[in-house]
């Protein structure tokens, strides 16, 4: 516990946290108790989604889903980091003539072209993010699932090798060497499946490929379920599965081993994590089912700041 | 064979099945299932997945998937393949099937701009996807096609992408790039948007461009005739787009987001599917009454603590099990008319992992919604 007392702290004193995972594992829910903690602890903090079509920010803070920050309680600001106004940002900044900015982004074809340039999405995103930084203590990012998070993430490698001189370049290479020098978390949200460790594991390698970080990335294991069954009431359920039974009997055995498949399911991911990454994943327990996302949200983020030693009274908020 | 289920004489019509959803809905199991069933009914059928988990590969008792598509061993009587998309080398085919001449393909292969435009493109797998499954529809060896899409939201924008590939190659793009006719490259007078070009990306991107742009024109009509192949073939009648759900939130809202999509963009909506569905018939949470004396024999060489926890256990489960089936029913009703016309398919979580033919053969009984067995005992 007292190595996720320090990875947890860590993560709220960064500057930029990068949460990412395969689809489904609840990279929104992290991203958002993150930040909802952060802000608890008095930090200025910046939650950002990427050019979400469907924003679902604004479904857990009530507010959001603009270019502009939104701000939904103190010290916590909500945005969606939408493409055309990251581009108008992003040729601000490498284009010295406003004249060409507009004509640029006034030209259907031109934006169209843009749009389609390889890299120019991750890069003219990646920007805005790194813009950001200098505005916010804390800057955490909602990332696509790993997959494009990846080629996101390695944009600035790639237009080094697309873009052989001009503005472009410049701020590739600038970008790399911020986002290199800031404090820089990438946060990994897996699940205890086995489809979700594996691709986990891979992220992790294909990260640390990428070179932009300067440390591995922090995983938690989300509906994880905690060990609690003895070794006696295993055998006997094990008994019971291989018993004839009524049908009552074996809707029991079936909750049972369910449960136990669960904890099982947990146990495997904790390890095939530490054995695949290295790093110890930080577990984070099942909610009730019928939790709002509002609420998932909320009780992720009493249960991290409970390790970073806060009551769920600093860290709740009602509305 | 005449007695084949409703689902099943819809999967006997249909030469190409699309599997849609969010992730860890068990879509790759789902297209499996579906897959098998339709070798069960004799076809020769291709499945196609992009998901490099190693358990597909064992339940399909087979080392890997790989490019290439492999038998699989007891499908029977048909026969079921499976494989997985190798996007970058897709790519460079599909390159060489448009290039109007060896030079040309091996010209644009080389060129600086493209190797970066592939690896972005073939990065969006599904855009692979859907010119590999172009040729495969076509392949004799197969006559179904069982696709599993990226587990992402845009995973239909492979339906764009060859627009979108085909929209940056426009012709007024090429205008900008391209010799005035009988001139120079660049040669003429530089307009205002190749001097932006210039500005924003910097001298030699603009001109790596117009190399591979000179090379790429000639394969327009190429890309454009197989995007509109590609749509028609999606939108055939003998084509289905099966959504795939799972009772929670994230598996729901993408299921039903899919549903509106596919309808919005005129796709052939077959129906959807709800994997792992808990079911609870008991309404007494107590286990004593059902299991108190099956416990105290079996277990009459353990510890009697071990006994009492157990079935202190199996009560608080069933309780959980009972709230969570409760709330799945709740959650899983807005899918039924979604689904509406097309079918509605509840499946049953198994207590074991699917991990052999037998285990996705069950899938396909509450799939199907007839049990194989009584047809073939096996």
């Amino acid at each position: 516990m007292s190595d996720d007392r320090a990875e947890i702290a860590g993560l709220l004193a960064g500057r930029l946290a990068l949460v990412t995972g395969k689809g489904g594992t609840g990279k929104t829910t992290f991203a958002s108790a993150l930040a909802m903690l952060a802000a608890a602890e008095g930090r200025r903090v910046l939650l950002a989604e990427v050019d979400a079509k469907h924003p679902s920010l604004p479904v857990i803070f009530g507010a959001g889903g603009s270019w502009e920050p939104v701000s939904v309680r103190p010290n916590l600001d909500v945005a969606n980091l939408t493409w055309q106004e990251a581009l108008g940002a992003f040729l601000e900044r490498v284009v010295p003539s406003r004249r060409l900015v507009g004509a640029v982004l006034s030209n259907a074809a031109l934006a169209r072209f843009l749009d389609f340039t390889p890299g120019s999405r991750e890069l003219v995103t990646l920007s805005a993010v790194e813009q950001h930084t200098s505005r916010y203590d804390l800057v955490v990012v909602d990332m696509p699932a790993s997959g494009h998070a990846l080629s996101l993430l390695d944009v600035t490698r790639s237009a080094l090798g697309l873009f052989r001189s001009g503005p472009i370049r410049q701020r590739a290479a600038q970008l790399r060497d911020r986002i290199l020098h800031i404090d820089t978390h990438v946060v990994l949200v897996a699940l205890p499946e086995e489809m979700v460790v594996s691709e986990t594991i891979e992220t992790a390698e294909r990260l640390g490929a990428i070179g932009l970080l300067s440390r591995p990335p922090q995983i938690f294991l989300n509906r994880a379920t905690p060990p609690t069954m003895t070794e006696d009431e295993g055998t006997l359920l094990a008994r019971l599965a291989e018993a004839p039974l009524s049908d009552a009997g074996r809707e029991f055995v079936r909750a049972g081993r369910w449960e136990a498949a669960m904890e099982a399911a947990s146990a495997a991911a904790m390890a095939g994590i530490e054995a695949g990454c290295g790093r110890v994943p930080i577990p984070v327990h099942a909610m009730a089912p019928d939790a709002s996302p509002t609420q998932v949200v909320q009780e992720v983020a009493v249960a991290l700041g409970r390790r970073v030693g806060r009551a769920r009274s600093e860290v709740e908020w009602t509305t | 064979m005449d007695d084949l289920s409703p689902l099943e004489l819809w999967l006997s019509q249909r030469r190409l099945v699309v599997c849609v959803g969010a992730g860890g809905v068990g879509k790759t199991t789902t297209s499996a299932a579906i897959g098998l069933r339709a070798a069960r009914l004799g076809r020769r059928v291709v499945v196609l997945t992009i998901d490099p988990a190693r358990r597909l590969a064992d339940a399909l008792g087979l080392d890997m998937l790989d490019g290439t598509p492999r038998a699989i061993a007891g499908a029977g009587p048909g026969q079921l393949w499976a494989g997985m998309l190798d996007s970058r080398a897709a790519f460079d085919n599909l390159i060489a099937k448009v290039a109007p001449d060896e030079e040309t393909r091996d010209r644009v292969l080389g060129n600086h701009v493209y190797r970066h435009m592939a690896d972005t493109l073939a990065g969006s797998q599904d855009y692979m996807a859907s010119e590999l499954l172009h040729d495969l529809v076509d392949d004799d060896r197969w006559d179904l096609v069982v696709l599993d899409t990226a587990p992402v939201k845009n995973a239909l924008d492979f339906l764009e992408a060859p627009g979108r590939l085909v929209r940056f190659l426009d012709e007024r793009v090429l205008g900008w790039f391209l010799p005035a006719r009988g001139g120079l490259w660049f040669a003429g007078p530089v307009n205002v948007v190749q001097r932006l070009l210039g500005v924003v990306f910097g001298a030699d991107f603009v001109t790596d461009l117009g190399a591979f742009f000179s090379d790429f024109q000639g394969m327009v009509a190429g890309f454009l005739a197989r995007h509109e192949a590609v749509l028609a073939r999606l939108r055939a009648p003998e084509t289905g787009f099966v959504t795939v759900a799972a009772p929670h939130p994230n598996g729901l809202d993408v299921a039903l987001w899919f549903q509106e999509e596919l309808g919005r963009r005129d796709l052939p909506r077959a129906g959807i599917v709800a994997n792992q569905v808990h079911r609870v018939a008991v309404t007494d949470h107590d286990a004593r009454g059902a299991l108190g004396e099956a416990v105290a024999d079996l277990g009459a060489d353990l510890p009697p603590t071990a006994a009492a926890q157990l079935l202190a256990r199996l009560s608080m489960a069933h309780r959980r099990l009972a709230a969570l089936a409760t709330a799945q029913a709740e959650r899983l009703r807005p899918l039924r008319a979604a689904a509406s016309p097309g079918f509605y398919v509840e499946v049953p979580r198994l207590d074991d992992d699917v991990n052999d033919l037998d285990g996705l053969d069950r899938i396909g009984d509450s799939l199907f919604g007839r049990p194989l067995k009584s047809e073939s005992p096996r």
